[in-house]
């Protein structure tokens, strides 16, 4: 195989995901409960084989780098290679907030020029797939292209939010139209992308491209032989609340199409240390995931259940993702949720309430079909009612609830 | 104050039968993900203590893997940190430890060499939640030679125990081993002992005619209350040891109570243990669950009741598990019903059998009559139990039974395959 250098972009700000990504990038989000997202990127990397690994961080790092850490859960804590977070940093001569994931890897060009590396594999940090890297590097060492992206099919009606791809007979790249209005095929690029090392150097350093997707493939595209490669697994973008929220209960379905329990490809994450499930008398629990360390003492159903959780006696929880340390207190109802870590939803009240679906007043076109977020750490009083459609920012107190039991669908509590 | 922990992690632990047929008691799991051993390497840590030798003997291959180079404790160090002791041979002397003091006294050079002031003997088969370091400090400020972490006990179960008499100092001026008239007071030993290097040093060394040191319990301690200054140190809190199988599922039980007093959740005293990375459990739109421990990686498409599961455990659309412990990666047939079972590891239970049948708890387990009395079935790792059989009460189950070692239709109560 290609010695390979993989860079993971994990600085960007991902606003479609609201709350989530308030005070941490997407790659760090939470995912089925346990994992952050970026775990399924750094988890394909090492059941690749590939040990030399770089994070490139901008946005809020500071969960993602906590996370990280020196790499253990995924055996990257090695002497040579091993993962490296790579921040952007002051010289001499200044320095400058990357514009752009093409732009992070010109900012990193001295450390890709170091590697001893012929390949370098640009991943994102925010993709939930298993993908074995090994055949892509190989099939990119045959056709000898100097580029060589990963593709996958999407639904026509989804190719907008994508860069779309279009490819002659043998697989060679004609077009590359990032998010399109009206789509000429339905591959869509994976934001995965195999660069001879060199050429890399080459075309970065003599440009000032800012993105990869918008700027600078659609130029390599008549520059070079730009090589696809098809990847048919699982693979998702949850790049918005309803994507992540239809990703995260999809694997609630019987055989999901995403396996996690494979022991032949196993995701890796830093498990916080936690004892068993704890499931109460007279509790309910059916067609949930439950983690390590939560306790159920009410209902749960059809949910995402993360470490630590506390749901009440006479509590009830469905069709919700419920994150780290949350708590949900006696005889509180949460329906169709996204709640972040260590909130506390009070005493009786009700999160997801009623068939009002008017859109999130401040983003109609994120929040739209009747899911409620709550952010990190929010405080929601007890007795409080609160419809669809719902933002309640990150660390909110009772105080911003200014008194009001009822919030109506469509409504934002909290700057 | 340099001190050093040593771990007896070598004896056979008979009376948990299957249990510990294929390992060492400590490497036991328990309360789902654990094992028993966690507890004690983790007091360890968390009272500051990262140099800890466990001395192993029995089947240490499970213990081994699990132990491994310390990392889940952060007892991977270059400094310290975990080190395994195992008997080994000499060129003039060569011998299995033959008890607890003489597995010290065996590696005595370990003790030299990590330069210890203090030396920390502890057992590693029971589940409590201790800081070390204030019995430590208790130590220093009493001056003592020797000092042994005491409970009380009920009066009635003092014969079951080593009691200490005290002073009004907390100074033991008695030691008496399983006291038959039992007014010897109710403070038991809980085979907690720290040393002063130098002291344990001489009393392990002047080995002669009439002065064994194999057993700290029988020997050595007994020997150090006229010379040593020998003190106590009384502990109050959650203290079980699960050497028996009766104590194991108890024990395993009252976790499932509201009002236990070992806390797992408590964010300043984690327990470490050596975790599989597993996903989340999975619990199917048919899964009933109440009152029960549930691990990682399990999938529950039936009905779990007052039991508790470790990681992997699969329970099939219409089986009932009741009153159980389920160890690792145990599949769990479609109708299969368990009540009152310990099932070790992968093991693999047939659709439609019915594991601890039948209304009489009271007929004791043939080979093992004062093991099993109490209506506790239990299957060894990786047994295979064909489909559709029917087995009683009090049953031992070996490790890896095929399914032809089993009769047709009926294993009784009491029976051992």
């Amino acid at each position: 195989m290609l010695r390979t250098l993989a860079l993971i972009l994990a600085g960007g700000e991902s606003p479609a995901l609201s709350v989530l990504t308030a005070e941490r990038s997407e790659a760090a989000v939470p995912f089925a409960g346990k994992y952050r997202i970026i775990d399924f990127t750094l988890s394909n990397c090492v059941n690749s084989s590939i040990y030399n690994v770089g994070v490139l961080t901008q946005y809020r790092p500071r969960s993602l780098h906590e996370h990280i850490g020196v790499g253990k859960p995924w055996d990257l804590d090695r002497r040579i290679g091993g993962v490296r977070v790579l921040h952007p940093y002051l010289t001499s001569e200044g320095g400058h907030w990357q514009k752009g994931n093409a732009d992070a890897l010109r900012a990193n060009l001295d450390i890709i020029a170091d590697q001893n590396a012929e390949a370098i594999l640009v991943l994102a940090g925010d993709h939930v797939y298993k993908m074995d890297y090994r055949p892509m590097l190989h099939f990119h060492e045959e056709r000898d292209a100097d580029v060589t992206l990963a593709v996958h099919s999407v639904s026509p009606h989804e190719a907008h939010r994508y860069g779309i791809v279009s490819v002659d007979a043998d697989g060679t790249v004609t077009q590359f139209e990032e998010k399109p209005r009206r789509a000429r095929s339905s591959l869509a690029s994976m934001g995965i992308y195999v660069f001879r090392k060199n050429f890399l150097i080459e075309v970065l350093a003599g440009g000032a491209e800012q993105n990869i997707g918008r700027d600078l493939m659609p130029k390599l595209v008549q520059q070079t032989t730009v090589a696809s490669y098809h990847f048919q697994g699982y693979w998702a973008d949850v790049g918005t609340v309803q994507a992540y929220y239809e990703a995260n209960m999809a694997l609630l379905v019987e055989t999901p199409a995403l396996d996690l329990y494979d022991p032949e490809w196993v995701i890796h994450t830093k498990s916080e240390e936690r004892p068993a499930a704890e499931i109460g008398d007279g509790a309910r629990v059916d067609g949930n995931l439950l983690c390590d360390g939560c306790r159920i003492y009410g209902t749960a159903t059809r949910s995402i259940i993360a470490p630590g959780v506390v749901i009440a006696e006479g509590a009830v929880v469905r069709d919700s993702i419920l994150l780290s340390g949350t708590v949900v207190e006696a005889g509180a109802v949460i329906d169709r949720c996204i709640i972040d870590k260590e909130a506390v939803i009070g005493a009786d009240a009700v999160v997801g309430d009623g068939e009002d679906n008017t859109p999130n007043q401040q983003s109609p076109d994120l929040l739209n079909t009747g899911l409620t977020l709550v952010g990190r750490s929010a405080q929601i009083p007890s007795n409080t009612r609160i419809g669809r459609n719902v933002i309640i920012r990150p660390r909110v107190t009772p105080v911003a609830f200014a008194g009001q039991s009822v919030v109506p669908s469509g409504k934002t509590i909290g700057r | 104050m340099r001190v050093v922990a040593m771990i007896m992690a070598g004896g056979e632990g008979t009376r948990l039968s299957v249990l510990s047929e294929k390992r060492a008691k400590p490497s036991v799991p328990f309360a789902g993900k654990f094992r028993i051993i966690d507890f004690t390497l983790s007091n360890c840590v968390n009272s500051g203590i990262f140099d800890v030798a466990v001395l192993t003997q029995y089947r240490p291959h499970s213990l081994n893997a699990h132990i491994g180079n310390g990392k889940p404790w952060d007892l991977d160090r270059s400094n310290g940190g975990v080190q395994l002791l195992q008997p080994y041979q000499g060129r003039r002397d060569e011998s299995w430890y033959k008890g607890t003091a003489d597995a010290v006294y065996q590696n005595l050079n370990y003790i030299r060499e990590r330069r210890a002031d203090l030396v920390l003997v502890l057992g590693g088969d029971h589940i409590y939640k201790m800081d070390y370091a204030a019995m430590v400090e208790f130590h220093q400020q009493k001056r003592a030679d020797m000092t042994v972490a005491v409970m009380h006990v009920p009066l009635e179960e003092t014969d079951r125990f080593g009691i200490m008499t005290v002073d009004e100092t907390e100074r033991v001026v008695e030691f008496t081993e399983k006291p038959k008239n039992r007014d010897k007071g109710t403070l038991a030993s809980m085979g907690i002992y720290v040393f002063n290097t130098d002291t344990l040093v001489r009393r392990l060394s002047e080995n002669g005619e009439g002065n064994p040191r194999i057993d700290f319990g029988k020997h050595v301690i007994p020997s150090m209350i006229s010379r040593d200054a020998v003190y106590a140190f009384p502990f109050e809190g959650y203290w079980v040891d699960v050497g028996t199988v009766q104590s194991y599922w108890e024990t395993s039980m009252d976790l499932l109570n509201p009002d236990n007093a070992l806390n797992l959740h408590d964010p300043n005293w984690v327990i470490h243990t050596r975790s599989e990375e597993q996903p989340p459990a999975k619990l199917g739109p048919q899964a009933r669950v109440s009152r029960s421990m549930i691990c990682n990686g399990c999938i529950i498409r039936g009905t779990v009741e007052h039991s508790v599961l470790s990681p992997g455990v699969y329970v099939s659309p219409g089986a009932i598990v009741r009153d159980s412990v389920v160890m690792n990666d145990t599949w769990i047939g479609p109708g299969a019903v368990l009540d009152r079972v310990i099932v070790d590891k992968n093991v693999v239970v047939g659709a439609g059998v019915r594991l601890g049948c039948g209304e009489d708890l009271t007929v004791p387990n043939r080979e093992q009559p004062d093991k099993l009395t109490t209506g506790i079935t239990i299957v060894g790792k990786g047994a295979h139990i064909p489909p559709n059989i029917r087995i009683g009460r009090n049953v031992v189950i070996n490790a890896d039974r095929e399914e032809e070692d089993f009769p047709s239709g009926e294993v009784k109560s009491g029976e051992t395959i």
